[in-house]
């Protein structure tokens, strides 16, 4: 219980609203993760986190900043990590996963905007997220319409460099990323004032594709037959490494990946046997959006998957570490990248192809298609998906839904018909 | 899954590293500890942190291992908790 008011006075933070979601932080933390039995021991790291989810990274980030260290906020999984980290940046997520902050963001945008991206504008203008105070710097991308115009306001307050993120994946568009990649290096190298090298870019390479192996052992874990870890436990992992730093998350997730294996060699479930197997797919789960697992894992169901921006696509793919210069490593980046399967692109038949072996790596009964309200991308891509799944003999529900709590009780109903008709 | 309301202690601590300190000296002792989020109402002044969460027939044990191993911390305040998995309300 450190006394953090004063890092957040400092911050600009209006503490009294902030306060507010103080105090209704614990209640959920404790209905979503105490309430639940024998989860793994090194789950302990992430609860201290979560517990000073506004104290303990923030501090490590001014730190920094104090050590001459920049502080880049991003927003999605197509900003390449390594290209901050070469230039000893510091990556960090921003607020954005609760219906606390999309008040502050409605008073901006409309409210037909997905509440992901209202929750993010909100964090930044109500000045109730340390981190959105703390980033030196946005990096935006153009991932859908909503974001676009919403750089335009947050660029008003911040700097703020946008990506431009193709539409489709023909050569020339993987080319042209390259070079999208090639002018965000010079812009990280002018705002930390430090160059960008073949020597650090290797190495933060390596870097964040430890980390991206590290949530793969996780996710592999939970392919067994024994669940060992809650899709609860699972989705607070993947949502606190947007934030934490990738040698620490590295060693974290591998550490519980140890202890993950050893309860599948001893038999050991978090669940009865039998539960139904869940994989999600669409849009992401920005913390603290545990609303859906609960509702499933309280329905008689596990999550053993998340094909999401805040799952699979965040660590799948490593970059090629063998090439030696710049260039080669910049490409080697582009196409990595490119091998994440959002629906902003045109066609998309890559991500249908990794839902249905998504799901038959993970063993799933049922699959839910979840899209964030006013989400027009991944909701009129739930229809392809949707049709291939069906084809592919895995039961599907789609779901609309966004961060209140209103529907919680409908939804309810519906996830635990689905999982009844699993039977 | 039932709704468990119940009084528990929460060790409160000025610092989170005081807090895993005193969780590891607790586990050497045989005794279970969770980290949880210290609800607002026993915070004082204090911002959001996080405190050790304690089932009320350990306390005892708890005390005694802090006695002994002199481990820091800011208060043990006994506060009933309600955890309810079905209550469908996030933040």
């Amino acid at each position: 219980m450190a006394d953090y008011r004063k890092m957040w006075e400092d911050l600009g933070m209006d503490l009294e609203t902030h306060d507010q979601l103080c105090a209704v932080l614990p209640t959920a933390f404790g209905d979503v993760y105490l309430s639940q039995e024998n989860r793994p021991e090194g789950m302990g790291f992430w609860d201290m986190v979560v517990a000073d989810v506004h104290g303990i990274r923030p501090a490590e980030l001014i730190e920094a900043q104090k050590n001459g260290q920049k502080v880049f906020g991003t927003f999605c999984v197509y900003v390449p990590d390594e290209v901050i980290i070469a230039a000893n940046g510091i990556v960090t997520g921003l607020c954005g996963g609760s219906q606390f902050w999309v008040p502050d963001g409605e008073a901006v945008l409309p409210k037909s905007t997905c509440p992901l991206i209202k929750a993010s504008v909100g964090a930044r203008l109500g000045k109730t997220c340390p981190f959105f105070r703390i980033a030196d710097m946005y990096v935006g991308e153009t991932t859908c319409d909503g974001k676009k115009k919403a750089w335009e306001i947050l660029a008003q307050d911040v700097p703020l460099h946008v990506m431009d993120v193709p539409q489709m994946k023909r050569p020339k568009d993987i080319e042209k990323w390259g070079e999208e990649i090639k002018e965000f290096v010079k812009v990280v190298e002018d705002f930390t004032g430090n160059k960008i090298t073949a020597e650090n870019l290797k190495e933060a390479i390596h870097t964040i594709n430890e980390k991206r192996k590290g949530l793969a052992r996780v996710y592999e874990a939970r392919k067994a037959e024994n669940i060992p870890i809650s899709g609860r436990d699972a989705l607070l992992v993947s949502q606190i490494a947007f934030f934490d730093d990738p040698k620490r998350c590295a060693m974290m997730t591998n550490k519980l990946a140890d202890e993950l294996e050893e309860r599948i060699k001893n038999g050991v479930s978090v669940f009865p046997a039998g539960t139904k197997r869940i994989m999600l797919t669409g849009t992401p789960m920005a913390i603290p959006n545990w609303k859906l697992h609960q509702i499933i894992e309280t329905s008689g169901a596990a999550v053993v998957c998340e094909e999401t921006c805040t799952g699979t696509r965040y660590f799948e793919n490593l970059v090629d570490e063998t090439k030696d210069n710049l260039d080669d490593m910049i490409k080697a980046i582009a196409d990595r990248y490119m091998g994440i399967h959002c629906a902003c692109f045109t066609p998309n038949t890559e991500r249908v192809d990794d839902i249905v072996r998504l799901a038959k790596e993970y063993k799933v009964d049922g699959v839910i298609d979840v899209n964030l309200k006013f989400c027009t991308l991944y909701d009129v891509e739930g229809y392809t998906v949707e049709k291939a799944l069906k084809e592919a003999g895995i039961p599907v529900l789609g779901i609309e839904t966004d961060y209140a709590d209103s529907d919680a009780e409908q939804l309810k109903t519906r996830i635990q018909a689905f999982v009844e008709l699993l039977d | 899954m039932a709704e468990q309301k119940k009084l528990h202690y929460y060790i409160l601590f000025k610092t989170y590293t005081q807090g895993m300190m005193m969780q590891e000296l607790l586990k050497k002792d045989g005794i279970k500890s969770r980290i949880a989020p210290a609800p607002r109402a026993i915070q004082g002044e204090l911002g959001c942190g996080m405190s050790l969460l304690i089932e009320p027939e350990l306390i005892d044990a708890v005390r005694e291992s802090i006695a002994k191993t002199k481990a820091e911390y800011h208060d043990i305040v006994p506060y009933e908790t309600n955890i309810n998995p079905g209550r469908n309300r996030f933040c």
